[in-house]
C-alpha cells in the first residue's frame, strides 16, 4: 500500500468521528435550516435570456480540478459584486 | 412619518448606497419657482397606501353582526368568528379579494404600502386606552403582547382595531388552523426523534402542553424585478489519466466561457420578519432560524384584520418599516434570480462562477400580516443561556425545532465511532504490510 493510501486510511477514524458529531449536532439543533424562499415562493419568471451571448474566451489544459474554481452556481445566497443600476 | 423621528439606519455591507436618501417631499429647489408643468408634477399627491382600516371597528368593540354582543372568538380550527352569546358564526373577508393583493403583479410599479404596513411613529405608545361604549369606563390594552381586553365593569370585550401608528395593527391576520392538541402532538413527535443525545434537563422538564400560540408580525411582499448576472463557465473537453497504479492521476481540459444571463420575474407573497428580534437569524446566539424555517404560510387565505381572532393568543409587535426591510428583500430577490437562471447554464458541466449581479426592482407591494405560530421554548442554562424554540406552523403544521444536546454524550459517541473506524483502518494497514 502507498503512503497516500495509508494516510487516508489513518484519517478514517478522526474524520468519521467528526462527521458523526456534526451530523448529529445538526439533526438536534437544526442550525443549518432556514426558509427556502428560492423554492417555496411562487415565482413567475419569463424565459431566461443571454444564452446566445455565451462567448468562449480561453481554455485550460491539464487541470486536476474537476469543477471550476470558485463555483457558486448553487450558492444562491452568496452575494457577488453588485452592479448598481439607475432604477434600483 | 413625522420629521422628529431619526432616519432609518442605512443598510451596510457590500454595494449598499453611501448617501442617505432625502426625506420624501423635500426638494433642493422650491417647487413654486419652477415652471407650471414641473411644479404640478412635483406637488401632485403621492400614491396613498391601500386603506385596510375598517370603519365599523374603530371604537374598539367588535360587535356580532346579528345580536351586537362583543364576546367574539375565533372558532378553533376554522377561519370563522363565533359570537359566544348567540352562537352566530361568520367569516372574515379575505384580503386577497377585498384589496386585490393577488392581482396585477405584472403591472407593479413603485412602492405600494398597505395602511397597516406604514412607517412606525416612535412617539406612539404601545399602551392604548379605550372608553368602553357599554359603561363609559376606561380600558387599557398593552399592544406589546395582547390585542384584546375585557372591561372589568360591564364585561364588554375590546379589540385594538384602529390602525394606530405603533405598528401593532396589521392589515391582515391568518387565523390558527392547527389546534393546540395537534401542536402538542407534533412537538412531542419531533422531540421523541431526538432523545438519545438531548440535554438531560431538557428531557426532564419537557412539557409540550406549555406551548403558546403566538401571532408573529411579518411583511408579505409582492415584487416585480429583473436581474442580470455575469461570470465564467467551463465546459469539459477532455478527461484523461496519467501514470499507473497508485500514481494514477486524473486530468481535465476545458473551454472557458464568458456567461451572462437576464431574467424578468415576479414574486408572490414573500414573507419577511418585521420584528428586529425575530429577523436576527444568527444561529450562534439564538434559534430564530427555527421559526424562519416553518415559513411559508398560505397567506392567500388571510382575512381582514379583526382583533377577535387574537383573543386567547399572544402577539408580537412589528418594529421595522418598509425601508429597513428593503435590503433583505433585495438580497432575497437576487437569490431567487440566481436560482432561476441555474437551469439555463446546464451546459457548463464544470460549473459556473458568478462574479457580478445586478437587480432592478420595478415595483413592490407591502402588506403587514400576523401569522400564527405555536411556540415551545426552553431556556438552556438559566438566564443568558440559549433560548431553544420548537415551532409549529399554525396553518400547515410544519414543525421545526432546536433540541439542546448533552455535549459529553455526543462527544463520547463520536469518539467511540471514530476509535472503532480507526481500529478497522489499523487492522487493514497491518494486514496489507
Amino acid at each position: 500500500m502507498s503512503d497516500d493510501g495509508g494516510l487516508a486510511l489513518l484519517l478514517l477514524g478522526p474524520a468519521g468521528g467528526a462527521g458523526l458529531y456534526w451530523m448529529l449536532y445538526r439533526y438536534y439543533r437544526n442550525t443549518d435550516k432556514s426558509h427556502a424562499f428560492e423554492r417555496e415562493t411562487v415565482v413567475d419568471a419569463k424565459p431566461v435570456t443571454g444564452a446566445e451571448r455565451d462567448r468562449k474566451v480561453d481554455e485550460i489544459k491539464g487541470t486536476r480540478e474537476s469543477r471550476i474554481q470558485g463555483d457558486n452556481l448553487r450558492d444562491y445566497r452568496k452575494r457577488v459584486q453588485r452592479i448598481r443600476g439607475d432604477s434600483s | 412619518m413625522s420629521n422628529t423621528t431619526p432616519p432609518p439606519v442605512p443598510p451596510t455591507g457590500p454595494g449598499s448606497p453611501r448617501d442617505v436618501p432625502p426625506v420624501p417631499g423635500s426638494y433642493p429647489i422650491d417647487p413654486a419657482t419652477l415652471p407650471d408643468p414641473i411644479r404640478d408634477e412635483l406637488l401632485a399627491p403621492d400614491p396613498v397606501a391601500i386603506d385596510t382600516a375598517a370603519e365599523e371597528l374603530k371604537d374598539g368593540a367588535n360587535r356580532c353582526p346579528k345580536c351586537g354582543a362583543t364576546d367574539i372568538r375565533q372558532r378553533p380550527g376554522t377561519d370563522l368568528l363565533i359570537c359566544l352569546y348567540c352562537r352566530n358564526e361568520w367569516h372574515g373577508q379575505r384580503v386577497e379579494e377585498e384589496f386585490g393583493f393577488g392581482e396585477g403583479l405584472d403591472e407593479l410599479t413603485g412602492t405600494v404600502i398597505a395602511s397597516g404596513a406604514r412607517d412606525i411613529d416612535t412617539d406612539v405608545s404601545s399602551l392604548m386606552t379605550y372608553k368602553c361604549t357599554g359603561c363609559g369606563a376606561e380600558v387599557t390594552v398593552n399592544t406589546e403582547s395582547t390585542m384584546t381586553a375585557r372591561c372589568h365593569w360591564c364585561r364588554h370585550v375590546f379589540g385594538v382595531n384602529e390602525q394606530v401608528a405603533n405598528g401593532a395593527v396589521p392589515d391582515a391576520v391568518l387565523p390558527f388552523h392547527i389546534k393546540k392538541d395537534d401542536a402538542v402532538a407534533r412537538i412531542r413527535q419531533f422531540v421523541d426523534k431526538r432523545r438519545l443525545f438531548a440535554l438531560k434537563e431538557f428531557k426532564e422538564q419537557f412539557t409540550p402542553e406549555n406551548v403558546v400560540g403566538v401571532y408573529l408580525p411579518y411583511m408579505i411582499v409582492d415584487g416585480k424585478a429583473s436581474a442580470d448576472v455575469a461570470g465564467r463557465g467551463e465546459i469539459k473537453t477532455r478527461e484523461y489519466t496519467q501514470g499507473s497504479g497508485d500514481k494514477k492521476k486524473t486530468y481535465y481540459d476545458a473551454d472557458i466561457y464568458e456567461v451572462e444571463r437576464h431574467v424578468d420575474f415576479t414574486v408572490d407573497d414573500l414573507p419577511l420578519e418585521s420584528s428586529t428580534e425575530r429577523g436576527n437569524l444568527d444561529t450562534g446566539v439564538n434559534t430564530n432560524n427555527i421559526i424562519n424555517t416553518i415559513l411559508p404560510f398560505d397567506t392567500k387565505n388571510a382575512v381582514k384584520w379583526n382583533a377577535s381572532y387574537l383573543s386567547g393568543y399572544t402577539s408580537e409587535k412589528r418594529d421595522t418599516d418598509v425601508e429597513q426591510l428593503r435590503p433583505r428583500l433585495e438580497d432575497q430577490l437576487l437569490s431567487i434570480a440566481r436560482c432561476q437562471v441555474e437551469e439555463s447554464v446546464n451546459r457548463f458541466d464544470r460549473g459556473v462562477r458568478w462574479e457580478q449581479e445586478r437587480l432592478d426592482v420595478h415595483g413592490t407591494r407591502w402588506v403587514a400580516m400576523y401569522l400564527p405560530v405555536w411556540l415551545y421554548s426552553y431556556q438552556q442554562g438559566g438566564k443568558g443561556g440559549m433560548l431553544h424554540y420548537i415551532a409549529v406552523n399554525g396553518r400547515t403544521g410544519e414543525t421545526m425545532g432546536s433540541v439542546p444536546v448533552q455535549q459529553w454524550k455526543l462527544l463520547l459517541a463520536a469518539i467511540t465511532v471514530g476509535t472503532f473506524l480507526e481500529g478497522i483502518a489499523l487492522w487493514m494497514l497491518g494486514s496489507s504490510t
